[in-house]
């Protein structure tokens, strides 16, 4: 019973590691490029929304101001890496340097955080403190299931707009060969910051999500999510939104998992030793080349 | 005339690819640009497309200023290229390719169009919901055309189009073009299969080392010796 209530867990801190996998394997997908901004739109939206409360703002109010806060770094972002660098430099894809500015971008963010709100643990007002129910002795918190709930209706309405929209079309047309196109008359330069806002949207929503869950910020709350969820990323399959889901499941349970079985302290290494093992055994991630996997989104 | 260009050129760093070439297509015409790999075909017609950067001291396409009009606004103005190497959308359906091929519309038609396609061409038909990477060249070369087609062009750019097709294939694809240009569409083809080039063409341009060494008619240039020496890179 109690492995089963884990399980649960698991998929509900799960949810939040499929949207910033998500996030992430968007911007590869399309751009070919790693943001590392996506720790940093992640944090501000839960700092921002704490930092909105404290000047007496309406929480719900507070979190769509972080999301949005998120969004526009996000623009930021694109207008200063990855469009700055193609302008000067040609094709910025072939090169790591969108990869290293959106890691500037990262600490800048951070340490603004730092420098404006602080680098204390804050609390969060929980709105659903005892918003749970309970299933033949199952505790499913209301907020856990929510996010769980929210994130794959989130990614599964991202998916359908790329199967069957005309903007979704042309990202995936982009992803696949941006100069074929352009010669079907895609606005290349409309359309990269819709990938930028859809990520900025992406990891704040998942932000958002966090913070109600755990109704508590930190200006680093960001790195270790994200890292968790590259690694739901890879195991999946990069570029794979199928993969990222699926990967970030699998990470949120072994977590759970691992903290029920091992204790709080090597919680990292079975999720990393998993990512290592499977790498070895299939290096192209679970859905990499497979039939799923071979249509990318 | 509906494409004019004067003195183009085209410069990769210190590589002076297209040199002070002045082309003209006029409307209803089929003009094939000729010359050995490397001469500065292709960068030439990438360079009206927009999708290399060019300067010129005439660039008007239907009345308007290539050069105020960025590569994708030159698409729905009517002028497509369809690219060496055909370069469809092979993680997309043969139906979704058609779809980009409409990208630049707005118009309620777009859908009758593609039936039209599907009604010229049997095999896409037969294969719409496939992914396009499963058709052959030929069809691929077909999917090319009738994706530019969906744009509704008024001049189409075809670039070395016959390249890695069967010589059956290569005389459908001509015949193709011809019926094209029946049905009012103008046309730029850049090729290395001269002779049927000139056969279907009725003004041709010869290009050597990124400079045009020839132009005229098809007798005229089957009876220069530029044409030849062009190929085999005299000088």
């Amino acid at each position: 019973m109690l492995l089963v209530q884990q399980l649960i867990s698991g998929l509900m801190i799960g949810g939040i590691y499929v949207m910033v996998a998500v996030a992430f394997t968007l911007t590869i997908g399309m751009l070919n490029f790693l943001n590392f901004t996506i720790p940093a739109l992640f944090m501000l939206a839960g700092m921002v929304a704490w930092g909105l409360t404290t000047v007496g703002i309406h929480w719900a109010i507070a979190l769509l101001g972080g999301v949005a806060t998120a969004t526009i770094a996000s623009l930021i972002v694109e207008r200063f890496t990855y469009r700055y660098m193609r302008v000067r430099y040609g094709d910025a894809t072939e090169h790591a340097l969108p990869l290293v500015s959106s890691l500037g971008f990262l600490i800048v963010f951070e340490h603004l955080v730092l420098i404006v709100l602080g680098s204390e643990i804050q609390r969060f007002p929980n709105p659903f403190s005892s918003a749970d129910f309970y299933i033949g002795g199952l505790i499913i918190g209301i907020p856990q299931l929510a996010s769980l709930v929210l994130a794959l209706l989130i990614v599964w309405g991202l998916s359908t707009m790329l199967k069957r929209s005309r903007v979704g079309r042309a990202l995936r047309s982009i992803a696949e060969n941006p100069d074929a196109s352009t010669l079907m008359g895609v606005n290349v330069n409309f359309i990269v910051p819709v990938v930028f806002i859809i990520t900025g949207l992406m990891a704040g929503i998942a932000g958002m999500l966090f913070t109600l869950n755990y109704a508590a910020v930190n200006a680093y709350m960001g790195d270790e999510v994200a890292a968790k969820a590259i690694a739901g990323m890879v195991i999946g399959g990069l570029g794979n939104i199928w993969g990222a889901i699926a990967g970030g499941l699998i990470v949120g349970v072994t977590e759970v998992l691992a903290i029920h079985f091992f204790g709080a302290d090597i919680v990292k290494i079975p999720i990393w030793g998993l990512l290592l093992v499977l790498l070895i055994i299939r290096p192209s991630g679970l859905f990499g080349h497979t039939a799923i996997g071979k249509g990318k989104f | 005339m509906l494409l004019e260009v004067e003195a183009l050129n085209v410069r990769y760093g210190r590589n002076h690819a297209v040199r002070d070439v002045s082309l003209s297509v006029a409307e209803g015409e089929i003009v094939t640009v000729l010359g050995a790999n490397g001469a500065g075909k292709s960068s030439l017609l990438k360079a009206i497309q927009g999708t290399v950067s060019s300067s010129s001291k005439v660039a008007r396409f239907s009345g308007n200023d290539l050069l105020s009009l960025s590569s994708h606004k030159r698409v729905s103005s009517g002028l497509v290229l369809v690219p060496e190497g055909r370069q469809i959308f092979v993680s997309m359906t043969v139906h979704e390719n058609l779809l980009m091929g409409a990208y630049c519309r707005r118009d309620t038609e777009v859908a009758a169009d593609i039936e039209g396609v599907y009604g010229r061409f049997p095999n896409l038909a037969q294969r719409r919901d496939l992914p396009a990477s499963v058709l052959s060249g030929g069809e691929q070369q077909m999917l090319a055309i009738s994706r530019a087609l969906l744009a509704r062009p008024t001049l189409m750019m075809l670039d070395e189009p016959s390249l890695g097709l069967s010589p059956i294939l290569v005389n459908q694809l001509f015949d193709l073009i011809t019926s094209l240009n029946r049905e009012g569409l103008s046309i730029l083809l850049v090729e290395q299969n001269t002779h049927k080039a000139l056969q279907t063409a009725a003004r041709g341009y010869v290009l050597e080392l990124g400079r045009v060494v020839v132009e005229g008619t098809p007798e005229q240039l089957r009876s220069g010796e530029q044409l030849e020496a062009a190929y085999l890179g005299a000088g």
